[in-house]
């Protein structure tokens, strides 16, 4: 409710042209503070290396093991407070422990992946939860883990963030063919000569040390949306995977700068702002697809076996010796009601590949 | 065993003659947990033969292949390839340079972010190493392995866009731009229609005859296995036929064990 009353009067504000440059010039003024500077920093750090890691993590379909990651952390996080340890370590020990946990059980195939990460998801979360009616009083650090503040960062936050964040760069970029190999095929990678099972446990490693490291300015609750959704958006544009993890980086970092800009002016949480702007991204990207448009316009459907399918006649550029405007699909030839011929023509069958 | 022709054995004999075997299982066993899967396993494989597998379900033929690419430690016995030993050798990686793989046919996301020519070009990843991506070089030998499979112009479009024997015809080039010794090829037609699955097998029967690639082929087409390899093994959990597929005993031993 308080957000709505502040949403409404920065609107009103806002009709005033000269205050709304006025916050926007705040914006600007206030990067002569350090922690502004930190935040801008950690933002952009943050965008690069979560929506880099991301495009992996989407096509390996790792989403909900990433989110299990996410809620280990936080269990992680919880017991630092309780004790007064470092908070960093045992994030980073929780959520590897959990990561390369349901990384063996799913190697080893014990089990549907489904279920192993639902036990996990649980069980941190539970374990957080105990960790915190265990400290018997509130803390607002609770708080700023759960839901984050990248105002928040201070000095040896970032400078962890970029240490680590160079370090899985490093990696994901030092095995990225090979990831991409194991993504598209694991089975045939693994005789091939890839790795495998260790490049996966050093995949799933860096993906909890980028959770970790990100945590404190995202938050536990959030930080996943930094890693699926840029990726998710960038998904919808290309089918190169290099060009993917541009586009991936661009809107990761536009979304944390500019979360960052109206989180400031508007006054409003970090993280939250950050990640309903990205979704934003994922939207507009997602109904501008080009690969859905493409998907569409040239799905027609077939008068004779009323089967949808896609693609343009690539093989013949529209004319085989069937004569009329045609697509073809797998084994089938497509023909738009447009163009229906009189009867049924003998060469629409169910056959193979009609240019053999 | 005992159905070789004297022809064949005389085929047989004048290729040990010139050449080592390239595989060679002694006495294997394989076990999952307690259920032993294939066992009493001897076999030579020469170079250049073209060795079709048949047998009915669950009577270890992938097994077998998977015993001698590594992906499964036998229990008992030696598999060696190129005088190695698969199961000790730490220079397993090394080994699988010399290997093309071709698997059973899976659902490929329509969206995947893939071209023809990068999924061609993972063939190469084991001989590049961390951090490098293909070069020119690189590139030109995807070419010439489209070219092969007659898929040339296909390779700047999306992977998913093809049609299923298409993007076996891919796989099948990526098995081969390494240029490997040998190539191990999995019921690689087994979700596909008869025609195209045929034209597929065409396919690697020219691959056979234009070089000097040693194919191991696990099959239900016993047909083509027939009128192509230059020989047949028949499994039922151990070898129960090896020899030439045009032998007529082969027939009936195909038919006592699919029957039975």
């Amino acid at each position: 409710m308080k957000i709505f009353l502040r949403l409404r009067n920065v609107y009103h504000e806002a009709n005033l042209g000269e205050l709304e440059m006025g916050t926007i010039l705040e914006f600007f003024q206030a990067f002569q503070y350090q922690y502004m500077q930190r935040a801008f920093i950690s933002a952009i750090v943050i965008g690069v290396v979560c929506s880099i890691i991301g495009v992996f993590v989407l096509l390996r379909r790792l989403i909900f093991l990433g989110q299990a990651i996410a809620h280990s952390a936080f269990a992680g996080a919880a017991l630092a407070i309780l004790t007064g340890i470092d908070p960093i370590l045992t994030i980073i020990g929780f959520s590897v422990v959990s990561a390369v946990g349901i990384g063996y059980v799913n190697q080893k195939k014990l089990m549907n992946n489904e279920v192993i990460i639902g036990i996990v998801f649980a069980f941190f979360m539970a374990l957080a939860i105990l960790f915190i009616g265990l400290h018997n009083e509130y803390s607002s650090d609770i708080n700023s883990i759960l839901f984050g503040n990248i105002l928040l960062v201070n000095l040896a936050d970032m400078i962890l963030l970029i240490v680590f964040s160079v370090v899985i760069l490093l990696l994901v970029f030092a095995i990225k063919k090979e990831l991409f190999f194991m993504t598209f095929d694991s089975q045939q990678a693994q005789v091939s000569g890839v790795p495998v099972s260790i490049l996966s446990y050093i995949f799933l490693i860096a993906v909890s040390l980028t959770i970790s490291v990100s945590l404190k300015a995202i938050g536990a609750i959030l930080v996943f949306a930094m890693i699926v959704t840029p990726a998710a958006a960038a998904y919808q544009w290309t089918f190169k995977i290099n060009i993917m993890i541009l586009l991936s980086t661009i809107f990761g970092v536009f979304s944390a700068i500019f979360g960052l800009f109206f989180s400031y002016i508007l006054d409003l949480p970090s993280g939250s702002t950050i990640v309903i702007l990205i979704t934003a991204v994922f939207v507009i990207s997602f109904l501008a697809s080009p690969k859905r448009r493409s998907a569409k316009k040239d799905q027609l459907e077939c008068p004779f076996c009323k089967d949808y399918l896609p693609g343009p006649c690539e093989e013949c550029g529209g004319d085989c010796d069937l004569g009329i405007p045609h697509t073809h699909e797998e084994e089938r030839i497509i023909i738009s009601t447009k163009n229906l011929p009189e009867k049924e023509p003998t060469i629409h069958e169910h056959m193979e590949d009609v240019t053999q | 065993m005992s159905g070789k022709s004297n022809n064949v054995v005389k085929e047989i004999d004048t290729i040990k003659e010139t050449n080592k075997p390239i595989i060679c299982l002694h006495d294997v066993v394989v076990a999952y947990q307690s259920n032993v899967a294939i066992f009493d396993i001897n076999l030579d494989i020469y170079r250049n033969e073209f060795v079709g597998i048949c047998g009915p379900n669950g009577s270890g033929k992938s097994t077998l292949l998977k015993s001698i690419i590594g992906a499964v430690e036998p229990l008992k016995g030696s598999v060696k390839i190129l005088g190695e030993e698969v199961s000790k050798s730490g220079n397993l990686h090394g080994l699988r340079k010399k290997f093309g793989y071709l698997p059973q046919m899976s659902d490929i996301d329509r969206n995947f972010p893939a071209l023809v020519k990068d999924v061609v070009g993972m063939g190469l990843y084991s001989k590049i190493g961390l951090f490098r991506n293909l070069n020119k070089s690189d590139y030109e030998k995807i070419r010439q392995a489209l070219e092969i499979v007659e898929l040339e112009q296909y390779g700047d479009r999306p992977i998913g866009h093809l049609s299923g024997g298409q993007q076996q015809k891919v796989m099948i080039a990526r098995g081969i731009v390494n240029n490997p010794d040998i190539l191990f090829l999995d019921e690689p037609t087994s979700a596909l229609d008869f025609k195209v699955a045929r034209n597929i097998m065409n396919l690697i029967k020219k691959i056979h005859d234009e070089t000097d690639l040693t194919i191991i082929l696990v099959s239900h087409d016993i047909d083509f296995i027939k009128n192509n390899c230059s020989r047949a093994l028949c499994m039922n959990r151990r070898i129960v036929w090896d020899g030439n597929p045009k032998d007529r005993e082969f027939e009936q031993i195909v038919n006592n064990v699919f029957l039975k």
